[in-house]
């Protein structure tokens, strides 16, 4: 059943559900190390049990203006191609089984946001997201210049 | 017994892998002994074990070799090209087997007849024995295999997971070791912290070398297939691997390893040119195929480098429009670096045609995402025409390195200690700083390097709290040749540490090599220092900075132009000889059949043209037969050789012969006496009889030729002796002839002003004023013509 379990959460502003089989953990930060020179969504460094983790700020990717990270703030820890990430998350709200379908985005999406969903679902009354972290961690080339 | 297969397969893959190197070591010097025993040993351990497991096939193969390698141990047979030929056939059959194996699970039914067979009929001549030495090695043989005992193997994900678990204890040592340092604790108490805290690092230190590898390695497999490749393509390679001691991380080792083959055959297959197009390039016959690895800095750096024909980037560009990987507007743009780069591009191939090594799916594209993928760049340094060298940077990750801390903008990096020449405050009185034109150059004892500020090349703004005065100056020599100097707030301290990968989008700034976690639990950055040069543009070559320096490399770089090259060969008695490659004008290969014997000279027809050949006789065996053909301006001789060796500089000191002949002097090559031909000798035989070339051979006329005697007896005579002649009937057709032969008595068909020589058809003269030659003194004919006009060969 873990196809069914899902992370709701408020990233970039946006309620989203994640796959949890993407997700490696939900942790809470300290304050990051700057990355000079970094592309923009780069929020920092972060360690966590001797790993060295990239945090993104996933407000970056979708074309909002960055958001300072406060001491404590919950991130979803992922890893993408054998590097450790983690999304800065504004709200952590469940971990839950959504029996729904997932549907194929309907509807018009900010293009920041069409890049990284991939699919909707129903949960609780309300149309959720679904994005893929993968895709939070390259930008796409024209908001990266 | 699953895990006793295991065990077999990881072991036996190790040995087949470095048998077939050491294998083509042994047959570049077969009088090794040592070698030749570890070859011995490592198929007798696959033969052991295997026999243990009940593999009949692994243990027949093994037994074959085993047999054969022992032969040539007692000296019953000889160590020769056929033997490891077939010893490598065993190999490659056993390495096809292991994959069977680990696949499967089981023996694959199968038959090894024909290559257990190759072996044996290798072994036709056997050589007379000599069993004096075999008692002795035997006692070596017992005790490198009890070294051998002396390891176990690991499963690779238990290395990691120690080696995480000790990085989690030293950081939660830090943290406690903080904790009691607020707490003021008893010094009993951190004293004996103390001990544990050292412990601990040694542990970590030792953890750390149980991943390392000697870079041996991944470089063990590479003479075999630089052999097997060269065989194949008919080319000469001799390749040579340094830097073996370099130590790297083994996961790192695995992701290098099918990069690295995959250069190395492109180097043999497109980049060393065919045996000719290097003779006519100026280049030894034999290429250098060199592969090494140092540690520079944070980084290994693995140099591929051939001596190939390099990389054409107009080529390049042509190729790649052709295969619609850019458009001709976008090549124009293409800076030629851009160009050079253009064979990381996918579906990009840079053979004309697909041979059987190239085309096999794996590209340069691949080799770079490879490598990107665990944080290493791929250089390429381009001599177009003289080679091309690939070089691959990889971190060190996992790797611990001495760094040293830095601030700049209140925030730490991590500077490689390796790649620190030296450090100073910039206040100091061997310091100093100049603002040149926008740059800034820093002069440290009278050495000037550029200087670059850490903030400004990380687009930092300097802390507010920073105080100028402390500000130090790191000398940093990234690579050899190259230094300069980068401005810090501060210098902290030395730290041990531990390098991990940074994320690909950290690592593409360029500026970073790499991510590690000191004792405070805070990531630092380790700056990549060779990154800050390329992002602050500037040139850090030491060449040139320095006026005398740059003088001594140039009159050197003169010196090696001006040396005189010499080529080696074999002539076809087996001797080596050399001769000077200036007065070769080509290497020419051709048929026995085209060399006739001819008045006692051998003659070589090449094309339309015949030349004499520096032989005594013909050539007995039939087949291709290769050339020298000297060249000295007008004419050319042809030097039968069996093979071109190589190009060298000619040595300094020749012992020069006592009296003229082919051999000038001899010198040493290499330690090897050499002798030189004389092409100044050689030419001197040939001279006479070589025929002037045709436009100044002077013109005979001949007149009263009646009966057709001048026409068909006399001008083949003239012709060979150097001579054009002119008949009565074509009269004056070549211009003015130089002199007449008349054969009749008549004045009338004599031009004035021009000589005449009369030819009679009497023996004896006709008074002691008779002028004319006897028309059958052929001596006395041609020393008429030459006093009268000159010329004739002899």
């Amino acid at each position: 059943m873990m196809e069914k379990l899902y992370l709701v959460a408020r990233i970039a502003d946006t309620r989203v559900a994640l796959r949890s089989r993407a997700i490696h953990s939900v942790v809470a930060v300290g304050t990051p190390v700057e990355v000079p020179a970094a592309p923009p969504h780069v929020a920092g460094l972060f360690a966590l049990r001797s790993r060295v983790f990239t945090l993104i700020d996933p407000h970056v990717v979708v074309g909002l203006a960055p958001v300072t990270v406060i001491e404590g703030q919950r991130v979803i820890v992922v890893d993408v191609a054998d590097h450790g990430y983690a999304l800065l998350a504004d709200a952590i709200e469940d971990v839950c089984f959504i029996d729904a379908p997932e549907t194929r985005v309907a509807g018009k999406l900010l293009p920041g946001w069409a890049r990284v969903a991939d699919a909707m679902i129903e949960h609780e009354g309300a149309s959720l997201l679904v994005v893929d972290p993968a895709h939070f961690i390259t930008l796409p080339v024209a908001s990266a210049a | 017994m699953d895990d006793l297969l295991n065990d077999f397969l990881a072991e036996t893959a190790e040995i087949l892998a470095e048998a077939g190197g050491a294998l083509v070591a042994w047959e570049a010097d077969p009088g090794d002994r040592e070698r030749l025993d570890a070859i011995f040993r490592l198929v007798h351990t696959i033969k052991g074990s295997s026999g243990f497991l009940s593999l009949p096939r692994v243990t027949a193969l093994a037994h074959a070799a085993e047999d054969a390698l022992d032969q040539v141990r007692r000296g019953n047979r000889p160590a020769d090209a056929a033997l490891v030929t077939g010893v490598l056939g065993v190999i490659d059959r056993l390495t096809h087997l292991c994959g069977a194996l680990g696949t499967g699970g089981g023996e694959p039914a199968g038959d090894d007849g024909e290559v257990i067979e190759a072996l044996a009929l290798a072994a036709d001549e056997p050589a007379s024995p000599e069993p004096a030495e075999i008692q002795l090695r035997r006692e070596d043989d017992l005790a490198a295999e009890l070294q051998a005992w002396r390891s176990i193997r690991v499963p690779l994900p238990l290395l990691d997971s120690v080696m995480t678990g000790v990085t989690d204890i030293v950081l939660a040592r830090n943290e406690f070791a903080r904790m009691l340092r607020e707490s003021g604790a008893d010094p009993r108490l951190i004293a004996s912290f103390d001990r544990l805290s050292d412990s601990i690092a040694g542990m970590r230190q030792s953890v750390s070398q149980m991943r390392m590898q000697r870079i041996d390695k991944l470089f063990a497999p590479l003479p075999r297939i630089v052999r097997d490749l060269a065989q194949e393509l008919g080319k000469k390679v001799k390749f040579v691997a340094s830097g073996g001691e370099v130590e790297l991380d083994r996961e790192m080792m695995e992701n290098i390893r099918d990069p690295l083959i995959h250069i190395v055959r492109n180097a043999i297959d497109h980049g060393i040119e065919p045996l000719d197009q290097r003779v006519a390039a100026g280049k030894g016959v034999i290429a250098t195929l060199s592969v090494s690895a140092r540690q520079s800095g944070n980084q290994i750096e693995i140099e591929v480098r051939d001596d190939g024909r390099g990389l054409s980037p107009d080529a390049l560009v042509s190729k790649a429009v052709a295969a619609r990987i850019v458009t001709a507007t976008e090549a124009r743009a293409l800076s030629a670096k851009d160009k050079l780069e253009l064979i990381f591009r996918p579906g990009f191939s840079t053979a004309a045609k697909i041979t059987s090594v190239s085309g096999r799916g794996v590209g340069m594209d691949i080799v770079k995402a490879n490598l990107e993928k665990i944080g290493g760049v791929v250089e390429l340094r381009n001599d177009e025409g003289r080679g091309l060298t690939i070089l691959l940077r990889v971190p060190m990750t996992l790797t611990i390195i001495s760094g040293l801390m830095v601030r700049a903008a209140g925030q730490y990096f991590a500077i490689p200690r390796g790649a620190v020449r030296e450090i100073l405050l910039e206040s100091s009185d061997s310091a100093r700083i100049d603002c040149v034109g926008g740059g800034e150059l820093a002069t440290v004892r009278g050495e000037k390097f550029p200087l670059l500020r850490l903030e400004e090349i990380l687009g930092l703004k300097p802390g507010a709290d920073e105080d100028a005065e402390d500000r130090a100056i790191v000398i940093v020599r990234p690579g050899q040749g190259q230094s300069y100097a980068l401005s810090v707030a501060a210098i902290h301290d030395h730290e041990e540490l531990v390098i991990k990968p940074a994320a690909p989008l950290i690592m593409a700034t360029g500026l970073y090599a790499g991510t590690t976690l000191p004792d405070n639990g805070r990531p630092v950055l380790l700056l990549d220092v060779q990154g800050l040069l390329a992002a602050a543009g500037i040139d850090a070559s030491e060449a040139g900075r320095c006026h005398d320096e740059a003088e001594e490399a140039e009159a050197e770089a003169v010196a090696a132009r001006k040396a005189a090259q010499l080529l080696l060969f074999r002539d076809t008695g087996g001797r080596v000889r050399g001769i000077r490659l200036s007065v070769i004008e080509r290497v020419e290969e051709v048929p026995a059949l085209a060399l006739f014997e001819s008045a006692g000279l051998v003659q070589a027809q090449i094309g339309d043209d015949i030349f004499p050949v520096h032989a005594g006789r013909l050539p007995e065996d039939a087949g291709m037969l290769k050339l020298l053909r000297l060249h000295d301006g007008q004419r050319v001789l042809c030097y039968p050789i069996e093979a071109v060796i190589d190009i060298v500089r000619l040595p300094d000191t020749v012992q020069p012969a006592p009296v003229p002949g082919l051999i000038s002097g001899v010198t040493l090559v290499g330690g090897e006496p050499v002798e030189l031909l004389d092409p100044f000798w050689l030419m001197e035989q040939y001279a006479h009889g070589e025929i002037a070339s045709e436009a100044r051979q002077p013109l005979c006329q001949l007149a009263g030729d009646a009966d057709g005697w001048g026409e068909n007896f006399l001008a083949p005579i003239l012709r060979s002796a150097g001579y054009r002649v002119a008949s009565a009937d074509d009269a004056l057709a070549g211009g003015a002839p130089d002199v007449f032969l008349t054969l009749s008595d008549e004045e009338s068909l004599i031009a004035d002003g021009v000589p005449v020589i009369r030819l009679r058809a009497a023996a004896a003269a006709a008074g002691p004023d008779d002028q004319s030659v006897y028309r059958y003194d052929r001596q006395a004919l041609l020393e008429a013509l030459r006093v009268r006009i000159g010329g004739g060969g002899s």
